[in-house]
């Protein structure tokens, strides 16, 4: 018979499914283009330039997934472990960094390092250097790019690791120190291996957003997959030769990502013991309380203090007049409107289905938030267009035929469209807050007869409060940043701060762009400092 | 402020949380032109006509794919973009009307409109040698063509940005029309191997390093040394730019090559009078004057100059009067022949 509660919980399952299923449907608007023809353009491609294109985003993206791996893991562990000079404000300054684009470091990198850039201007002054003196190396190459997205990026990896190594039972860690075994060993055989899901967590983000970027490469001249992308699409006039190579784009990261599943899928890395003991900070002394400041201050400094620097020297010697009298006051309005609502229903939809992949084993749920999570790893433009194909067939097919309004260029679709793009953030830091809790606490509260309902509301919230708050700071700051979706799907005369700064930054007028670059970064530090002040208050056992 | 406020709010709350279909008494306008100064036109030319225009900003193939994908139902009047190549692009798409006005037709030359006027020239540049004027005179480089830029004599000592860049795409693009696809290819060929280093930076970077003897030659479009003359770059730029001198090549071949900025409205359009309105307005003197004030374009409007910072170097050159719809035709062609010839 169906009983009430039997619908309601068939209902709860259905829901989330519909959502899903309608939030992917845009990526096989882009995936479809594989079942067109393959034209011309393609032997032209294979014979000139994709293995360029190929061998150029791989070696970017292994550089930067083992410079922001080091980058990210060894500040957690340094942050959470020790105490040292600076950590008290190290420890919420480290993710600063998330607040600067990839490509505002870029321009900023090429403003300071080029042959005529302030740093190396700085450098022939102190020094009273000939003026063809160049100090600094070029950094408008493949290491340049690797640079600036590690630095940009590693925030991802730390904050998942970070999350992760604070969850870790101390016992386990306790256990080994009684064993014998050094800082070191621990670091390596123990606390690391332990928390392999959330620093893979973080780190396909980064080489998702690495894949995705077209700014910053574009700048440096670096000849990639997504440039490529743009070239076949801007270029040859070949849109669908371009959604082709972004199908292959986005099988490669599916490939990588189910293969890394696949690889650790009968692994559960929930603790037996959910009882927390409070993390002693041990303290460091003399060299390695000095390296360890540098260690984290380093990121910090190339990340965050030196184009911040740079940006002011940019803003106050050529004030923008523009960007502070046109709408300045709308303009962050409608920024900071957009990164929180989304923030809220990202964070939202990433709960209610990973509570449901818990008790519903079904493959179906699992699958289909895996693959919206992918649609992070699409250049922003062809996922916009996905989207474009999507909202223009509903519009057409059944809005307009009841309401004088469309979805595309209005600020509901724009939000749809947020959430089509930075559900991997709330989904790979949720999912990975769920697997640390252990299935038991679930089959207790079952037992002693709790509803679902409030096995999620009075067990796993509050368990998961780091895990959500950082789930909504990652796509807040992602949502301000966001670009090529944003421009072309916004309402007429609707502008964001990301929006300005691409106007002036994609015609190279880097001071007119430094003002509104220097607001994102000011609006995205309010939610990251906030946040990461809450991040570091909830330690579990305290 | 306190009006932006309201009106931001009042966005949020009613109006644009669903899009739209369209209303009178105003215009929309998608636009690939990012130019401060255009905004000024556009309350211009409110004040004048009491026409509401409504701006929606972004790559000109993004919007043309939006245009498209919106068909009947697109908001969109005008569509505005830089690059004949684009203007081509969505002719060619039939996405274009014929714009009928009398005033228009007499402002801008047959050869700067479509065939039959699906679109028009709002403002023209020229894509242009620079030189460092204390390394060499006038006579040295006069006679100058694009087609010579092969010749060893400019072994590593020419500056260009990528072949991503759209101008170089149409510049390559008007060689092929002129020469040919073969001819083109070899020349592009020598071209690369006289770079003086992997292509980089905008066009005020190939600009910069002329100016820093960091190499002989620069291509860029004509409009940026203005910008940099202007001051509002910063004293850096303008210091380089008093160091370098525009070249117009090829002045005994086929003249300079010349590309538009344009408009034209969209077959869909439901406000087609006030488009026909607004680009009438952008053509007038006034609107001429401003546009070439601040963006230091040449003026489609014959009876206004150029701005004096550009006018310096010269007026009565010899521009390539090659159809600038080739500009599209050729892109792909274009494209593919500067990967062929590993011009990055």
């Amino acid at each position: 018979m169906l009983t009430f509660n039997n619908l309601l919980n068939n209902f709860w399952k259905l829901i989330p499914i519909f959502f899903l299923l309608v939030f992917i449907l845009p990526l096989f608007f882009v995936l479809s283009s594989l079942f067109g023809e393959f034209n011309d353009n393609w032997s032209h491609l294979i014979e000139y330039v994709l293995p360029k294109y190929v061998s150029n985003s791989l070696i970017l993206i292994f550089g930067v997934a083992i410079l922001s791996l080091i980058l990210g893991v060894g500040t957690a562990w340094f942050l959470t472990n020790f105490d040292f000079l600076g950590k008290s404000w190290l420890e919420w300054a480290i993710i600063l960094p998330l607040a600067i684009p990839p490509y505002i470091l870029a321009y900023t990198f090429t403003g300071l390092f080029d042959s005529y850039g302030s740093a190396n201007e700085m450098i022939r002054y102190l020094f009273n250097l000939e003026s063809d003196f160049i100090f600094f190396p070029n950094v408008r190459n493949i290491y340049g790019a690797i640079v600036v997205f590690s630095f940009t990026l590693y925030p991802y990896v730390y904050l998942t690791t970070r999350m992760a190594f604070l969850n870790q039972s101390r016992s386990l860690m306790e256990a080994g120190k009684l064993l014998g075994n050094s800082n070191r060993l621990l670091f390596f055989r123990l606390a690391v291996p332990l928390v392999r899901p959330a620093i893979i967590a973080g780190l396909a983000l980064v080489i998702m957003e690495t894949l995705s970027d077209f700014g910053a490469v574009d700048h440096f001249a670096i000849q990639t997959f997504t440039t490529g992308i743009f070239r076949t699409w801007y270029g040859m006039y070949d849109l669908s030769t371009a959604m082709q190579l972004s199908s292959f784009l986005f099988i490669f990261v599916a490939i990588f990502i189910f293969l890394e599943r696949f690889e650790r899928r009968r692994m559960s890395y929930s603790y037996a013991n959910s009882t927390f003991k409070k993390t002693d900070s041990s303290s460091l002394e003399g060299f390695k309380n000095f390296f360890a400041f540098l260690f984290c201050f380093l990121p910090l400094f190339i990340g965050f203090i030196l184009p911040i620097i740079e940006l002011l020297n940019w803003a106050v010697f050529f004030p923008s007049e523009n960007f502070l009298s046109n709408n300045l006051i709308a303009t962050l309005l409608n920024t900071i409107f957009l990164g929180v609502t989304a923030g809220i229903i990202c964070s939202i939809f990433a709960l209610v289905i990973n509570f449901l992949k818990r008790f519903h084993k079904g493959w179906l749920l699992g699958f289909s938030s895996q693959l919206l999570s992918l649609g992070y790893a699409l250049p922003g433009i062809i996922l916009a267009i996905g989207i474009i194909n999507f909202f223009s067939f509903l519009d057409k097919n059944f809005l307009n035929l009841f309401f004088e309004v469309t979805l595309l260029g209005s600020l509901i679709g724009l939000m749809l469209a947020y959430v089509i793009k930075a559900y991997a953030l709330a989904n790979n830091t949720i999912e990975s807050g769920f697997q640390r809790i252990n299935f038991s606490i679930d089959d207790v509260s079952l037992s002693l007869k709790k509803s679902k309902f409030d096995i999620f509301f009075k067990i796993h919230m509050p368990l998961m409060k780091t895990s959500i708050l950082t789930s909504l700071l990652l796509v807040t700051s992602e949502v301000i940043k966001e670009l090529p979706a944003t421009l072309i799907l916004r309402p007429f005369n609707f502008d964001t701060l990301a929006v300005t700064t691409y106007i002036y930054a994609s015609e190279e007028r880097m001071y007119e762009a430094a003002s509104p670059a220097i607001m994102i970064v000011l609006i995205g530090l309010i939610p990251i400092i906030f946040l990461s002040k809450i991040i570091r208050d909830s330690r579990p056992g305290s | 402020m306190f009006i932006n406020l309201n009106k931001s709010l009042a966005t949020f709350i009613v109006l644009a949380l669903f899009g739209g279909l369209g209303y009178s008494s105003e215009i929309n306008i998608y636009t690939s032109r990012h130019y401060d100064s255009d905004s000024k036109l556009y309350s211009d030319f409110k004040e004048l006509t009491g026409i509401e225009v409504n701006i929606i900003s972004a790559k000109s193939s993004a919007l043309i794919e939006r245009i498209k994908s919106e068909g009947k139902n697109s908001p969109a009047d005008i569509f505005i973009t830089v690059d004949a190549g684009n203007l081509w692009k969505v002719q060619d798409l039939g996405l274009f009307t014929n714009i009928k006005s009398k005033k228009i037709d007499e402002i801008v030359p047959a050869k700067l409109r479509g065939a039959n006027n699906e679109w028009i020239a709002l403002a023209k540049r020229a894509r242009v040698i620079f030189y460092n004027s204390a390394k060499f005179s006038y006579d040295d480089l006069k006679t100058l063509n694009y087609e010579d830029l092969n010749s060893p004599r400019w072994k590593n000592k020419i500056v260009i940005r990528s072949s991503n860049n759209l101008y170089n795409q149409s510049l390559v693009a008007s060689m092929i029309a002129n020469y040919g696809l073969a001819y083109t290819e070899k020349w592009a060929k020598g071209l690369v191997n006289n770079f003086a280093r992997k292509p980089q930076g905008n066009d005020r970077s190939q600009i910069i390093a002329v100016a820093n003897n960091e190499a002989d030659l620069a291509i860029a479009n004509s409009y940026y040394l203005g910008l940099m003359l202007s001051g509002k770059k910063g004293e850096k730029q303008l210091n380089a730019g008093k160091k370098v001198k525009i070249l117009f090549p090829s002045q005994n071949k086929n003249g300079t090559h010349v590309n538009i900025s344009g408009a034209g409205i969209l077959k869909t359009s439901k406000n087609y009078a006030n488009a026909v309105k607004f680009l009438e307005f952008m053509l007038t003197e006034a609107a001429q004057k401003h546009l070439v004030e601040n963006t230091y374009e040449y003026p489609i409007n014959s009876k206004v100059v150029p701005s004096m910072l550009i006018a310096q170097f010269g007026l009565d050159f010899i521009e390539d009067d090659v159809d600038v719809s080739n500009f599209g035709k050729f892109n792909s062609a274009a494209l593919k022949l500067m990967d062929r010839v590993g011009w990055q």
